[in-house]
Order: C-alpha cells, then structure tokens, then sequence
C-alpha cells in the first residue's frame, strides 16, 4: 500500500495490490544494529546522475528517479549520495552520522577531537514525514581535519585516509548508537529507513545540489530494517548502490578483513565498497582492472584477447580471485578523488538490470535498473546498456572515458 | 614378517578365513580362468572342480574374469563367540601378534568406523533470492591454478596502457581442481601409474609421482606430474626437479603420520632397484624425518634450495599429514615460502603402513583443511598459498564438500585405483595385487592395460567435474574460485556441535548472519 | 461506516485516482497516463490495467496510452484479437505478458520481459527492449526496430503450427535463445557495419528445437552448447520473407535479402544431452 506523501490525501488502493511484500514489521532501528541482526538480502532500485561539464544538479532530479521505479523498493531503506556539494569545505572530510541519543554523540565527538579537528559541525537539516515510522535518529555532520602527529593503535603512521578509515570503522564497530555513513571529502550520504521519496523529503534533498548523486532504493527479504542498513554504503568517498546478491560474500569478507577492514553492517555491499577501497585506494590499481578482478571475464573469452591481454587477465583472476564477486550484481559506485567519478558495473552474466543514458547536449550522464528513470528526468536521453563485466566510467570534466562496451584493457588508462 | 603362502597355513592354524569364494558348479565352465587370475593362490582346480583352499581377500578378481557368473564371494561369518568389546577385529590381531611378534602391516586408507563428517553436512542450493545456473547451458568454470599468489598485482607505468612486467610468480594451471595424489612406482605398477599420469594429461591436471622418481618414459608427461622431494630421496636429482611441472617436499601423508615411505620388499623388483638405487628385495624405508629438516627455518632452507635449484620456474609445496596443530603447522609452512600446500587427512591411502598408525593417527580432513583455511585467513595468509586437501575424498560430493571448506582443490588418489578396478581389498603391501595395480611381478602388472586404465580414470573425473559444476550451478556459483572456503555453503546435520563450530560452519536450519 | 458505504468510498477514490479519458470515438480511447492528479505521483500500474480491462471489456478496440513512464504488466493477458493498443512514453517491465491476440504497439522504449510468455498477438517496438525479451513465448510476433539485450528468446516454443516470432532490427546480447525448444528468432544488425557480429556469446545454448537466423557475422565460438551454424536454404525463404515483410511494414525501412551474409543457427540434435547422464542405478 502506498504511504502517502505529508499533507497529501491518503491514497487508497485495494487491498491486494502490493508488489511489494506485505510485512507485520515490529521492529524498526535506527543507528543501532539490531540485536541478532543476520546478513540481509534483497532486490532494490539504482540510480545516478551526474553532471560531466561540472555544473551541479539539484536532489529533486535524483529523488524523481529514484521514485518513478517504486515497483523495486518495500519502504524499507533507501539512501542517496551526493559528490561535489561543499566546494567551501573542499579539504575536510564531511563525517556524517547517525545517533540515536545525544549522549552516544557527544562520545563520538571526543573521539574526532581527540583525533583531530573539527572545523565545522552542524546538524543535518531533517523535517518530520508523517508517514515515516520513528525511531529518527540524530543526523549531525563534522567538518574534519585529522591530526597528522595523532597515534592510532599504537601506529602513527597512518595516512589522512586510512586514518579516517580507522576512524570510522571504530566508531561503527565499537559505538552502539552510531553510525559514520559518509566519511569523504566534498561528500555526504543521506540515507535511512523509509520509501525514496520519504527520505528525499526528511532531508530535503532539493536544498543541496552537487556534481553527481548516486541512489538506492531497498526491497530486504528479511527484517528488522535499520537505518544503518540502507545503501549507499560508503567508506572515505567510495559510495556504492548495489542491486542483487553476492554468492561470494563470505569468501570476498575474509579478503577484506584479513586487509584490515571491519564488517559491522552485514551486508554484500558493505564488502564491495572495501573492495573498491582495498583494490584502487591502497593497492593503486586503475579502475578498469579493479573492475576486471570484481567481474572477470570467463577464461574462454579471455584466451581469445591478444597475448598481453590475455596474460594480465590471468593473472589478475589469478592474484584476485578472493575478489571475484559471484552472483548477479549492478553496482554503481562514486569516488570524489582525484575527480568526482562515477562507474557502473554489471556482473558477467548480466543478471541484474542497468542502463546509461546521456543527455543529449552531452552534459548530463544517467544511469539507473530501469529507462523510465532515465526518461521521467530527460525525454530525450540516449540510453544503452553497458556489456556484462564491462565497466561504464565517466569522469566530471572529462566526459564518459568507457562506455561499457569496448574491450576490457584498452582505452584512457584512469 | 608378512603374509605369504607358508603363513596361510599359520592363518589356518590361528584365525579363520574371512572370505570364501563359493563356485556355482552348475554354472561353472571348468575354463580355470579364475584359478589362474587368482594371485592369492585361493582357488585350485582339484579332482575336476574349483575349489578354494583359503587365503581369499575378496579382491574380486574371479568374479571379473568369469564367463559364467559362477563365482560368489561369501563372508564367512564372524567364527568368534559375539563380544562387543573384544570385537572380532581385536581378537585377529592378537592372534596374529601373538603369531609374528610383528608390528601389524596393511595398506588403504582405514577402514575403522569413525564418523565421517562429510556424510554429517548438506550443500546450500539457491532459491529465489540469488539465481540458480544451468551448467548445461551457461558457463561453469572450474579451472583452477596452483601457485602464483602474491596478494598484489604490480602494472607498468606505461601511459595508457594496461600491462605487467614478468609473471609475478610460477604458476600451473588444471583444467578442475583436482589432483591426482603421490602414488609411486614401486607402490604401484609401471602399468598403472602410466596409466594415472596419461588420465592426467588427457585432462589436463597433476598428478603426484610419489616417492619413486620418475621413469624416463614417462618424461614426455612431466608437464602434468608433480615431483616429489620425499625423506628418502628417491630419484631426487637436479634434472626430475626441473622437469616437471611442479615440486612437493614431503613431509608426512595421511595415512601414516610420522612415518616415511614403506616400500616392502616384494615390491622391490629389479625395476625398483634400477630406479630407486637400492638393493633388490629389500625393504625401502624411507626415514621418518627428512634428516635435513628438524625445524621450520629448516623447512625454508630446503624450500629456498628447490626453488633455487628449478631457477624459480615452477611452483613448490609442501605436504603434510594432518595432525592436531595441524593450523599453525601450515601457517609457518607458508611463511617459509611454500606457493602450495597439501593437507593429508588421517583417512588417506596408502601401499603399505602399520596399521597401528595408520588406524589411530592424524586428523580427519574435514576438520583440518577448515582450521587451517580459517588459520592461515586470520594471519593474513590465506590469499599467498594454494591448499590442497586430500585423504578420503571418495565422490565428487566429498570434494565439493572440502573445496567449501577451505581447500583450492582435491588430492585423490584411492578413487582413482578403483577406477582402474582396485577393490580396496588392502592388500598392497603384499605385493600380489591381482589387477596389475599395486605389484611389480610381471605376470599381474601386464593384465592393466594403461589404455583402458587410463581412459577409466579420465571418465571418473569428468564426470566429478560435471557434478561439481551441477552443485554450484545449484548454488547459483558460475566459478570455483566463489566455492573455495565459502563455509556457508555448507551445513552441519550431525550429533556433534562442538564439530560444527571448530570447523566454522553453521548447524542446519541456522540462516546467514 | 457501514461495509456498502466504505467500499462505495474506496470505488469511488479509486475512480478519481484514474488518469483523465478521452474517448474520440466509439471505438478509440486516449488515457492521459502521467496527468498531474492523484498528489503528482505516477499512476500506480494496478489502476492503469485495471482501466484498461474495463476499456476492453466494454468494446474499446483502439486504446491510446500518453504519458507512460514505467508502469509494469501493461495489457497482461489481453486477450481480444481486434484490440490494439497504442502506448506513447516508456512502459515498464513485463508489457504484454501472457498476452493473447491484441496488438501493442509502442512509440519510444520498452524495458525487461516484454512479450513474457506470451500466447498470440504481437509487439510492436519503435525503439528498444532490454533484457529477457519474449521469455518463454508460444505464439505471436514481437517485432523491434532497434536492440535488444541479455536472455532474449529464451525457452521459446512452438507446437502444430503455433509459433513464435522475434524479429530484432538492431543488435542483440548474451545468450540469445537459450533452451529454445521452437519459434524463430531473426537479427537484423541494420545499423551494423557487417563486421561486428550482431550477437553475443552462447547463442542458442542448449537449443533443441526452432531457428535463429542472423544477418552477419557469426563465428563458431559464440555458439551455446547444442548449437549448431549453417547456411540460409531455400526452405527457409518463405518463412523468412513473411517475418520480413511484417518487419518493413510496421517500421517502413527495407531489409536487404542479401541471403549469402544470412547464417542460421539450429540444434544439433533434439536430445542434445543425452550422453550427459549415466542412466543404471548403482
């Protein structure tokens, strides 16, 4: 049953109309996990938008995306990243959290002072929905310098970013009661528990516009829903949308934690946002290899590559196997550094739906699962689907570098 | 002391036939074929009729040659007054030692009831919420590399192009992650074990040379067997080290922990003299330990020598049986530069051992290759080795079962004997073995045929792979790399939960989390 | 409340969610799909279908659709030969599935699942379908002037005379039809340079009945298992014209019979696992 927009008259729809799942749900979380909270599943909605000339787009666009797919979301969790939209704070990094009472914040709080500076916090603006169901957790965002001299762990030689890192993932793990759901430089995730268009209207996305917003409605198979559990999931200004489900999730988890990353949401694509971290971050790979070792190509097609092609993907299948991401998957995944980037990504087989589009004065790049997505924004966009394995990347200021369809070694090297 | 003809007479005295082969003489041709075939000398042809005359094992052999289907073999009823505690199988063996003052001899993997846990755990399939795959009809893959693992892929700077400097490390690539373990010449027939490295190149594996070195006609297989660098040091030179496709140092095996090589003398055939150096007729005992080795640091000098000796072109590894510590045996085995590793569990083959050994030693696979995929993961270690499981992997069920939890690949090496119609009779150590497999006289080894053999064991293991490729199919996994370690595949439907929880997997009807 | 008077309430509100209609004629209506009532949210599918059930029944043979954005299962299980449907925007997932007998005909893109299963009737596609086109079809013509995507045609099946036809004016992906047990499948590559082949991999996996005919290159490895390529014969020429000229009509663009460019992909055999299995129960 559709819940109806604040102010707006109840729309009421025979009963069993529901696509989507007619859940008795009890519980309802904010920013702590809950108790014997198990690994969570689902199919949902992408979507991203982003605008290649640099100029900045308004939240309302990528919220009318988001919304027009509504068949693929059930109300619980929904989220949207935005890149580019604190050009005045461009060199701190924006932590956002969730807090579920004012004491957990103040603990976080002394925990970024002690590791840092804070240059600016504010609260996030929020409004009350009506038909949105508490608990609403506090939703506070820090500008943030990190202390160079500090010692973590008895390490001091952490970079700013695996500082920050640490930080968050501490803070995720160790603090019941708060979440760090963004922790990039010039970036801010805004997500919680709710349909798109009721969390597009609790922060107000209209009042904030940026170069690229990243998307994503859920559809979980399994409750308590939380707002910690809602996608993007982010870690520094790695955001990722991901519809579908990795089969592979306990094998790329060991990967990741034996790299010293912490699990703390329980879900697939909590691993695969370490994975981008993990693989173009710390290990420095380009983006278009990094995607071959998450959606490696079949070794029959590879051996038909010429010779040095066909060697480097062996190896990387070989050096990167624990990355392979089994299971249909489309990600789209956003990066602020060194420019705002984003990159869409289905798996070999293609089993999960994902289209890219541009405007057609070249300036604008859309990707979402569906066309009518596309067009409710741009009657006129020219859509198509990047090949399965193939990523799609486009870069602000530099245009589409691969479209999805060319070869997986060839091409601008990013 | 071992059996032999004279002892027949001992074992008539002592303990009573297990098994006798019962003729159907209204069936039977009198063509004495199976008096013939029989090498356990159980059957004579006397006054017109066979009969048997003790001795028999059950091999099977009679039963295959016959023409008429005329032969039964019947196990004889336990002769002992019933005792659940001094079962029939205690009261044999005090019988014999009392006899021999020997330590008991036999060969196979053990044939004790203890559980096993791969019979205690069910497969995950996928349901709705990830798709099923249709090996049929949508690719599968199950290729599987042995090696290479550095954990970081190092590119050129080069512009825009992608490339890499030389390979990163030695790597060697099977067509399905299975491998055909050490079997040497000398425990086995030229015959068979011509025919196990012809299967593996037709499938394009690897497949073990055990202890024996390797025969020069069989150089033109070197590119799928994999030496071995065992305590005695058979056949160990410069050249079988660089020839073949890959090295294991080995340490201890399944079957036998703590123990080296067990070669009885009636296998010690002029062929085995040639190609082992040693005496004929003797024993070949290899020592327990490698005399080099008394330490970890040692293992790495050993390691380092190997790698230097093969100018670092082909992967090396080390095999261990599977003991209690059995997880931080295996992490320093990888810190010591081992690109692969194999664990043997305690349920593994063998052509001869104590039985005292290989019945109440070691660690069951199941157990071991999930502690040590979890120990070598907690160290970071897990993505620097390829880890081979073996010891008792019976059906394609039992490999798909240790691939998920933890192994790269499978070491089989009764499967494939019996492929080449071995019965598992364990009677290796005699040196009699009637289908040509486990002996070297003359006689029996020509009745293998390396062809029919070969092609027997080619089809067992593709149709292993064919299941395997059914089951991640079914679990909605088109590669094999996704099934390695993935214990949530895997549930536990046993007595024991204790089991469950050391082996990291989930007790049925627990979900994911 | 009582019950008469509450479900009165809910028809009535469901009424007034319904998209504005227009009827031209006796025969034609236009439904304004993305009229700006009911709170500025698109029409919800359920209301769209089911106004179009009752447009059918009530005799409507030609219904035009403006505005449509996503809406999923338009005309599922339409049954009326003489009904045509005209829709103007992008219509969502699953468009005539299980249809039996209308005409669709569709002015912009259409997304996953179109033609799902269906019986009798045709598809008419100005533009492009995605993914898992025509799924399991029995009967009827899907026709699109552009591409279309991944698992397109699969398990499609034909008996006595009955079966379907997909005839794909661009390009098409991976796994094109897979497990087709009847029907044919024709790929065009019109806007193709002829050097690229206009399909993907494991075409026709596991195919064991029915045809696809591809116009342009093809190489043996992009074969699914069961798959087998060959030429165009003359016995196929009738069959093909028939496809063809339904393909120029609706699109009014010429296909060269440049028949010797043509390869045709068939099953090797009807059974064509058969050796897969060991069938003696141990």
């Amino acid at each position: 049953m559709r819940i109806p927009r604040e102010g707006c008259d109840e729309h009421i729809v025979p009963r069993d109309i529901t696509s989507q799942v007619n859940q008795p749900i009890e519980e309802h979380y904010g920013a702590t996990r809950p108790p014997k909270l198990q690994y969570q599943m689902g199919g949902c909605g992408i979507a991203g938008c982003m605008d290649l000339s640099g100029g900045r787009l308004s939240g309302d666009k990528i919220a009318k995306m988001l919304e027009t797919m509504g068949e693929r979301e059930n109300g619980l969790g929904a989220g949207y990243a935005c890149y580019g939209l604190f050009p005045e704070h461009r060199d701190d990094y924006c932590l956002q959290f969730l807090f579920d009472n004012e004491d957990v914040r103040c603990r976080a709080e002394e925990l970024l002072e002690s590791t840092g500076t804070v240059t600016k916090e504010e609260r996030v603006y929020t409004r009350r929905v009506k038909s949105m169901r508490p608990p609403f957790p506090l939703v506070w965002r820090y500008f943030f310098r990190p202390d160079p001299k500090v010692e973590w762990c008895g390490r001091t030689d952490l970079s700013d970013d695996d500082l920050i890192v640490q930080l968050a993932m501490h803070i995720n793990a160790e603090m019941p009661g708060a979440i760090c759901v963004s922790s990039g430089k010039d970036t801010a995730v805004f997500k919680g528990n709710g349909y798109s268009y009721e969390i597009a209207e609790f922060y107000d996305l209209s009042r904030y516009s940026g170069q690229m917003w990243i998307s994503h409605s859920r559809f979980p198979t399994n409750s308590p829903a939380w707002w910690g559990g809602a996608h993007p999931l982010s870690i520094l200004d790695w955001a990722v949308c991901h519809n579908g489900e990795i089969t592979s999730y306990g094998i790329n988890r060991k990967l990741v934690e034996m790299a010293g990353y912490r699990c703390s949401v329980l879900t697939d694509t909590e691993v695969v946002t370490y994975l981008w971290d993990l693989l173009v971050r710390k290990q420095r790979l380009p983006i278009p290899i990094a995607a071959f070792a998450l959606a490696p190509w079949y070794h029959s097609d590879i051996q038909r590559l010429d010779p040095e092609s066909a060697r480097l993907a062996k190896w990387i299948r070989i050096t990167y196997k624990e990355a392979f991401l089994n299971g249909p998957f489309s990600i789209i995944v956003g990066r602020r550094e060194p420019e705002v980037t984003m990159i869409a990504l289905a798996d070999r087989k293609k089993l999960r739906p994902l289209l890219v589009g541009k405007s057609s004065d070249d300036k604008i790049l859309y990707t979402a699962s569906e066309e009518c997505a596309v067009r409710v924004v741009d009657q006129n966009a020219e859509t198509w689907t990047p090949n399965a394995g193939s990523p799609m990347i486009a870069r602000v200021g530099r245009g589409i570098l691969r479209d999805g369809t060319e070869q997986p070694f060839t091409g601008v090297r990013i | 002391m071992s059996p032999s003809n004279s002892s027949k007479k001992r074992l008539e005295l002592e303990a009573p036939e297990r098994f006798r082969p019962l003729v159907d003489y209204d069936l039977c041709k009198r063509c004495k074929k199976c008096v013939n075939e029989c090498s356990f000398r159980a059957l004579e042809f006397v006054d017109g009729m066979v009969k048997p005359v003790g001795g028999c094992v059950a091999c099977g052999r009679c039963i295959n040659v016959c023409p008429a289907q005329a032969i039964e073999i019947h196990q004889v009823p336990s002769q002992f007054p019933p005792h659940a505690n001094f079962n029939e199988r205690v009261r044999r063996a005090i019988m014999s030692q009392a006899s021999s003052g020997g330590v008991l001899l036999t060969s196979c993997g053990t044939d004790v009831p203890y559980p096993v846990m791969f019979d205690e755990m069910l497969l995950d399939a996928a349901q709705v919420t990830n798709p099923a795959i249709d090996p049929l009809r949508e690719p599968v893959e199950t290729m599987t590399y042995v090696g290479g693992r550095r954990g970081q892929l190092e590119l050129n700077d080069e512009g825009d192009r992608f490339s890499m400097g030389d390979d990163p490390a030695p790597v060697v690539g099977m067509d399905m992650p299975i491998m055909i373990g050490h079997i040497s010449l000398g425990s086995v027939s030229y015959n068979a074990q011509k025919a196990l490295f012809m299967a593996a190149k037709e499938l394009n594996i690897l497949a073990g040379s055990g202890e024996g070195g390797l025969h020069k006609d069989f150089h033109p297989f070197a590119g799928n067997v994999v030496s071995e660098v065992a305590s005695g040091r058979f056949g160990v030179t410069g050249d079988y080290l660089k020839r073949t496709a890959a090295v294991e140092i080995k340490i201890g095996q399944g079957a036998k922990p703590g123990h080296g090589g067990h070669l009885p003398g009636e296998k010690v055939s002029a062929l085995i003299s040639q190609t082992r150096m040693i005496p004929l007729g003797t024993d070949a005992l290899s020592p327990y330990p490698h005399h080099d080795i008394y330490s970890i640091e040692d293992l790495q000098q050993l390691i380092s020598l190997v790698k230097e000796s093969t100018e670092y072109k082909v992967p090396v590894g080390v095999k261990i049986a599977a003991v209690h510590n059995v997880g931080a045996i295996a992490s320093g085995i990888v810190r010591a530069g081992a690109d692969f590793i194999t664990i043997d569990g305690f349920r593994g083959g063998t052509g001869s051992t104590p039985r005292i050994i290989r019945d109440h030693v070691g660690l069951p696979i199941e157990v071991a290759i999930s502690v040590v995929d979890q120990r070598l993961t907690k160290e970071g270690l897990r993505n620097r080795v390829t880890v081979f499981a073996g010891g008792s992997i019976r059906s394609s069920a039992d490999m798909i079962k240790a691939i998920a939890l933890g192994a790269d690949a499978v070491m089989v090496c009764t499967a494939a004997m019996v492929a080449m119609g071995c019965r598992v009779c364990q009677q290796c150590h005699r040196g009699v073995c009637s289908w040509g497999i486990a002996t070297q006289r003359e006689e029996l080894v020509s009745r293998l045929d390396p062809d029919v053999a070969s092609a027997r064991v080619v089809r067992l293991f593709s149709s292993w792979n064919e299941e395997l490729k059914e089951v991640m199919g079914a679990m909605g996994i088109d590669s094999v790399e996704s099934l390695v370690g993935n214990r949530d595949r895997l549930r536990y439907f046993g007595p024991n939960s204790k089991i469950a929880e050391i082996m990291g997997v989930k007790h049925v009807g627990e979900g994911w989390g | 409340m009582t019950s008469d008077a509450g479900h009165e309430k809910a028809t009535k509100k469901h009424r007034d969610l319904e998209p504005p209609v227009r009827r031209l004629d006796d025969e034609t209506v236009v439904v304004k799909v993305d009229a700006q009532g009911a709170g500025g949210r698109p029409v919800h599918y359920r209301i769209l279908n089911s106004l179009i059930r009752k447009l059918m029944v009530d005799g409507v043979k030609h219904i035009v659709l403006e505005g449509v954005m996503g809406q999923r299962y338009i005309a599922s299980t339409a049954s009326r030969k003489d009904l045509y449907i005209e829709i103007h925007g992008t219509p969502g997932n699953n468009l005539g599935a299980f249809l039996d007998g209308p005409t669709i005909e569709v002015f912009g893109n259409a997304q996953d699942q179109t033609g799902n299963t269906m019986n009798s009737g045709k598809i008419i596609v100005h533009g492009n379908t995605w993914d898992v086109t025509g799924l399991a079809a029995r009967g009827g013509t899907i026709l699109i002037r552009g591409n279309t995507g991944y698992r397109v045609g699969i398990h499609m099946k034909e008996y006595a005379g009955t079966k379907p036809t997909l005839v794909v004016g661009g390009t098409a992906k991976d796994f094109l039809g897979e497990y087709m047990a009847g029907g044919t499948v024709i790929v065009l590559d019109l806007n193709g340079d002829g050097k690229r082949s206009p399909v993907g991999h494991n075409l026709g996996a596991g195919i064991h009945g029915g045809k696809l005919f591809i116009r342009g290159n093809l190489e043996k490895h992009q074969l699914g298992p069961g798959a087998t390529m060959g030429q165009v014969t003359d016995e196929d020429i009738p069959e093909l014209e028939i496809a063809l000229q339904e393909f120029e009509k609706a699109f009014k663009r010429t296909v060269p019979r440049n028949w010797e460019n043509w390869v045709k992909v068939q099953p090797t055999s009807s059974r064509p696992f058969s050796g897969h299995y060991d069938p003696t129960c141990v």
